[in-house]
Order: C-alpha cells, then structure tokens, then sequence
C-alpha cells in the first residue's frame, strides 16, 4: 500500500498537467513567485535556492477519468473499464502532466535611489505531456465500424504532445515608484526530446449504398512530429542516453526563446493589482527532427472487375496505401509553448502598526495581516484554452509563518480546496503548496492534483 | 496566545488531512489483460454488367472472367489478428436469362484454397436477388487469409438469346465484416 501511494507520488512527479500554480501565484514570501509574475511584490537582499530542493513542482490532471476509473484492483475487468472510461469522457476531456525541478536559482537586489531593483535567475528542467482522449479513434479500436452506419469518425481527436526541456531564465524587476513594479524575464530553451501531433484533422464514415454494400471514405491529414529521439529507433545506434539528455540540456539540443512580463500595482495602500504572462515563446526543432504524415483521401469500394481483357489487377488496398501513405519526412518544425496568464486583485486588512512602520512602505506582507484577493488564469491549449478561477485567503499567522488557502474552479474540478504555508527559521525559507486537498482521501480518485515544495536561503533587509 | 492557538488548530488539521489521506490499491499490470474485438465491415466487391456486355458482333458470350488481386486477407496485421470473417454476396439480376457465378479465391501460387458460386433465375419483371453469406473460422479461415486472388467468372445459361440492344444487368454488392481479436 505504502509503496504504492509513492509509485503514485513519483508518477505525479514525473507527469504533472494543469500548470496552474493558484497557491504559488503572488505569494511572495516565496522567491519562486517570481517565476510565476517576473514583476511580483518581492522583498530580499538577496537569495538562493538549494541546488534541486528549491523548487519541486508536480501538476497532474485528468478530466472525465482519474487513475482509479482505470487500474482499480476491484476485480472488475479492465476492458470493462476501459470502455466505461472511453464510452464516459468526451473529446474535449484531457490528461496533462507538468513537472518542474529547479537545478538551482538566485537573486539579488540593486538598491537604487528611485525604487529597489531586483535580478533573478535560474535554470530548471520541465516536463510536458498533454493528449486528448482520442475519442473516435479509440470507438474504431474497440468497436470498430459495424455498428456505426453512418458515424462519421473525427480523426482530429488524436491531439497530444509531449516535451523535456531545460530552462535558462534571467529575470530583472523595477520598483518605477512606490505603487508600481514592473518585470520581466528572458528564457532559453533548451529541448531535450519534443513530440507533438496537434494539428490532424480528417475523418473516416461508412454508409449504407446502393453502389456496393456500403459507401466507404478517408479523409486523413495526420502528422506526427518528433526531435530529439529518432535516433534511438535504429538499431545500430548504441544510446547513450544520459550523455544525450546531458547534453541537449545544456544548450545542445533544439533551442528557443521566450519571455515572461508581469507587474504589480496599488492603487490604494490596502488593494493591489497583478498581472502576468508567462512562456511567451517557441522552440524551433531543427536537429533529429522526424515526422510521420498519413495524409490523403480515399474512397474505398472493393475490387471492381471490369471482365474485359480477362485480368484487370486491379487491387483496392495497394491503391488506398498509394492515396493515403504513411510517410516520412525530416523537415524543421515549430512548436510554441503553452503560454500562461495570470492576473489578480487582492484586499488587504487587519493593519499592523508596527514601531518601526515605514509608512511610505506598501509591501501587504508586512503591514496587513491578513488578505483576500481573487485571481485568474488561462493557458493555451492546442484547442479552447483552459481557465481557471480562483479566490484565496493569506494570513501571516508569525513573522515566520504565512499561508495562504485557495478555492479554485476549473475544468477539472470545482471543489479544488488548496494550502500553502512558507516559513522562515532564520535565513531558511521553507514552502509546501498543495492543492486539491480533499481529493487526498483517496488519491487515485483525484482528477488533479499539484504539489510543490522547495528550500531556499534568503536574506532580507536589516532594516525594515 | 491566540496567534499559538490559530497555529495548533492548524498544524492539527493538516495532521488530520496527511493522516486521513489514503490510495485505494491500483494494479497498473491490468494492461496486459487489454483485449480488443473490433468488428469492421468494407466492401469486398462490386460489378454492374450490362446485358449487351454479353454480346459481341451479335455473338453471345456465354462466359466472362476476371481475376483481380485481393491481398489484403494476407497483410501481416489480418493474419495474426483476424478471428472471423463474413462475406456477403449480393446479385441482382434484371436480365431474361438465368446466370451462375463461380469465384474461386486463388493463393499465390494460383491454386484455389476456396470457392463457392452462386445461381441466380432469369428475370421475369420481379425483383430478382439472390443472396449468399459465408462464415470463414479457423481452418476456413486460415485458408482465406492465404488468398491473393479470386477469379470472378460469370456464366450465362441457356434461355432466350440476347442481342446488343438487350436490357437490364446482372450486378453484384459484396461486402466483408471482419472480427478481430488484438491482445
């Protein structure tokens, strides 16, 4: 049992989906908030994180099913869950994985004479997957056409990608004056493998004729790109596999750009505003590239005797493998990354006078307590981009203890109850966020969950 | 001492949460005990011959004949994944003499593995079909997926004699339903 509930747990940790981060989002006494709003509210010296303890992301999700509608040990046979499943979700329900694992990530702060400004950065591996249920695709599989007369088969629904890359990021963050912080952040990308099958369309339907039994046609535009893993399909290659991944993470595999950009502003003292885009950018695949195509129509009617010169040869599955081929190509691709946006209002309340208040000081961490705010996120998706809305409650519970809790409606879940709680003893900053919190009464049933934990070392300023 | 308080309430519940938090069991070896039964249906075959195809510079042709390829029994994925199969023949015929059918499905080699036929009466102005389904398993079957060819030849029995302005046509609908069994 025990060793299944961390089979699971390294399962979320080598997938993870959703890549919402509704807890870590402007919760500033975390450094790594800055990755999620390059301009958020930061107060610190300077910092870093404990070389791959300081930041350890897990996102999965699944809408339609969870782990338990498919692998229950109930006895129940799994082709009869896999249909209850196939036959229960829709083409729009998806699985989706995001992991995260900082290698390691600093900041420091310049001092200047207009407003602080802060440098931050980093590198860190990811992992993406994310696929549609292949609704139709996965009818014909398990019930073929016979009983579909008339169904037309969308192969559009084969929607899936999946990618390993290593990020190199800079960040760079403005006080403009002392209701105004702007930042942004520039990142490398460094792919390590990339699969992606996110534009097919085409269909397949049989009817009823009077021209033959039935009238049978493929419409098929399909493509499969790879880089990055080609090569380990050839036999003679002996793979080296750490040394590949090695390498391509540090700048030896398909590279791309991108750009983070996020602000904070505050209207009034008490009310403060946020905003951010995140992953704004592309890698352009260029090395071991590999695509499949299985593109072409074709109207299947059987073989047709003509009787006329005594053989007419002619052969309907070689002329559908000619009008639909599977072929092979080695032309560069590009994919974008799913680019993410936050944005959020928050009331602060419970005015802490200090002694030593510096009044002219807007940070709600250290003059407010307590805090409610509301946020919203949107990533983009191959297809409608998934949004999520959230409303939270912080609370500095010691100087060394804030939480914050979360309530987040998406399309996975709308019961999504999440807790955060960063701690300093000392210069340690300790975090753990976790959402979905009542799905951990039985993990295997949760629909999504996200976990992330990390060690870092800040030091703040003497002065307050 | 209220802050303490708030603190102890807290760490409790999150005791209670971690505590309380279970995984029912999963047995990802399921997979191997996944068992696919499509069952496709395509056509197999079609022809529409007119009466006058019979005829010749006022010869009739008693006998016709063709013998295209049919591979697709022998494609590796059929072979070891195909379980049963139906044929179904359907002949329609709207011409005033009386016809047989005779396919013979040939293996590479050109030898016949199998062969069936059909007869199907004159048209007297009623509709006129004859329909015939065959059921290939196991040994039938392993003969049928042995087939690259089936010789189609259609024979005209004796009765009234056609002309090259005689009417109608002697048509045939052949279709295939395929069971699989993918484990």
């Amino acid at each position: 049992m025990r060793k299944k509930i961390l089979i699971f747990v390294l399962f979320l940790t080598v997938g993870s989906f959703s890549q919402n981060k509704q807890i870590l989002y402007n919760f500033t006494s975390v450094p790594q908030s800055l990755l999620t709003n390059p301009g958020s509210d930061v107060k610190y010296n300077w910092y870093f994180g404990i070389p791959l303890l300081s930041g350890i992301s897990t996102n999965v999700g699944s809408s339609g099913f969870s782990a338990y509608d498919l692998f229950a040990d109930n006895g129940v046979d799994f082709n009869v869950k896999l249909r209850n499943v196939v036959f229960s979700t829709t083409r729009k329900d998806r699985i989706a994985l995001n992991e995260q694992i900082e290698l390691f990530n600093g900041g420091f702060k310049i001092a200047g004479e207009q407003g602080d400004s802060y440098v931050s950065f980093g590198v860190y591996q990811e992992f993406d997957f994310m696929s549609y249920v292949p609704k139709d695709i996965a009818i014909l599989a398990l019930d073929g056409n016979r009983d579909y007369l008339g169904k037309v088969f969308n192969l559009g629904d084969l929607n899936v990608k999946a990618e390993m890359l290593s990020v190199f990021h800079l960040g760079f963050h403005k006080k403009i004056n002392e209701k105004f912080i702007l930042g942004a952040r520039g990142k490398i990308y460094s792919s390590i493998y990339n699969v992606n099958s996110t534009n097919n369309s085409g269909y397949i339907y049989t009817i009823p004729s009077t021209q033959g039994v039935y009238e049978q046609m493929i419409y098929s535009n399909l493509q499969f790109n790879t880089s990055g893993i080609a090569k380990y399909d050839d036999e003679d290659y002996d793979p080296n596999v750490v040394k590949d991944i090695t390498k391509r993470a540090f700048l030896g595999g398909n590279l791309g750009l991108g750009f983070d950009a996020g602000l904070t502003y505050y209207p009034k003292k008490n009310i403060q505003l946020t905003a951010s885009v995140i992953d704004f950018g592309f890698i352009k695949h260029t090395n071991e590239v590999e695509s499949l195509t299985f593109k072409g129509t074709y109207k299947y009617e059987g073989v047709i005797p003509k009787f006329s010169s005594g053989n007419s040869a002619e052969d309907g599955y070689q002329e559908f493998k000619d009008a639909v081929p599977l072929d092979t190509l080695y032309a560069d691709y590009t994919t974008w990354r799913p680019t993410k946006f936050n944005t959020s209002i928050q009331f602060s309340f419970e005015e802490e006078r200090a002694e030593d208040c510096n009044c002219l000081n807007y940070d709600p961490e250290t003059i407010y307590k307590s805090a409610v705010g509301a946020q919203l996120f949107v990533m983009s998706t191959p297809r409608t981009p998934l949004v999520a809305f959230t409303t939270y409650y912080r609370r500095k519970i010691f100087n060394s203890l804030q939480m914050k809790a979360t309530y987040t409606i998406d399309s996975y879940s709308y019961k999504n109850i999440g807790l955060g709680l960063s701690s300093m003893f000392g210069p340690v900053n300790f975090y753990v966020l976790a959402d979905n919190l009542l799905e951990y009464r039985d993990v295997t049933k949760a629909n999504s969950l996200s976990f992330q934990l990390g060690l870092n070392v800040i030091f703040k300023d003497s002065k307050k | 001492m209220k802050l303490r308080a708030i603190h102890r309430i807290l760490s409790i519940l999150i005791l209670i949460l971690f505590s309380f938090s279970c995984a029912s069991d999963l047995d990802y070896n399921q997979v191997n005990d996944i068992k696919l039964e499509p069952i496709f249906i395509s056509n197999l075959a079609y022809f529409d011959v007119q009466a006058n195809q019979f005829v010749t510079e006022g010869v009739e042709q008693n006998v016709i004949f063709d013998a295209p390829t049919v591979d697709v029994f022998s494609e590796k994925f059929f072979t070891e994944k195909l379980n049963r199969v139906d044929l179904f023949f359907e002949i329609n015929n709207t011409i005033n003499r009386s016809y047989r059918m005779d396919l013979v499905f040939l293996d590479r080699n050109n030898q016949p593995v199998h062969s069936t036929n059909l007869i199907v009466p004159a048209y007297s102005g009623v509709e006129n079909i004859v329909t015939k389904t065959e059921i290939f398993q196991n040994a039938t079957l392993d003969l049928l997926k042995r087939t690259t060819k089936i010789t189609f030849t259609l024979t005209m029995l004796a009765g009234p004699p056609l002309s090259e302005s005689s009417v109608g046509s002697i048509k045939l609908r052949s279709g295939v339903t395929a069971y699989f069994v993918v484990e």
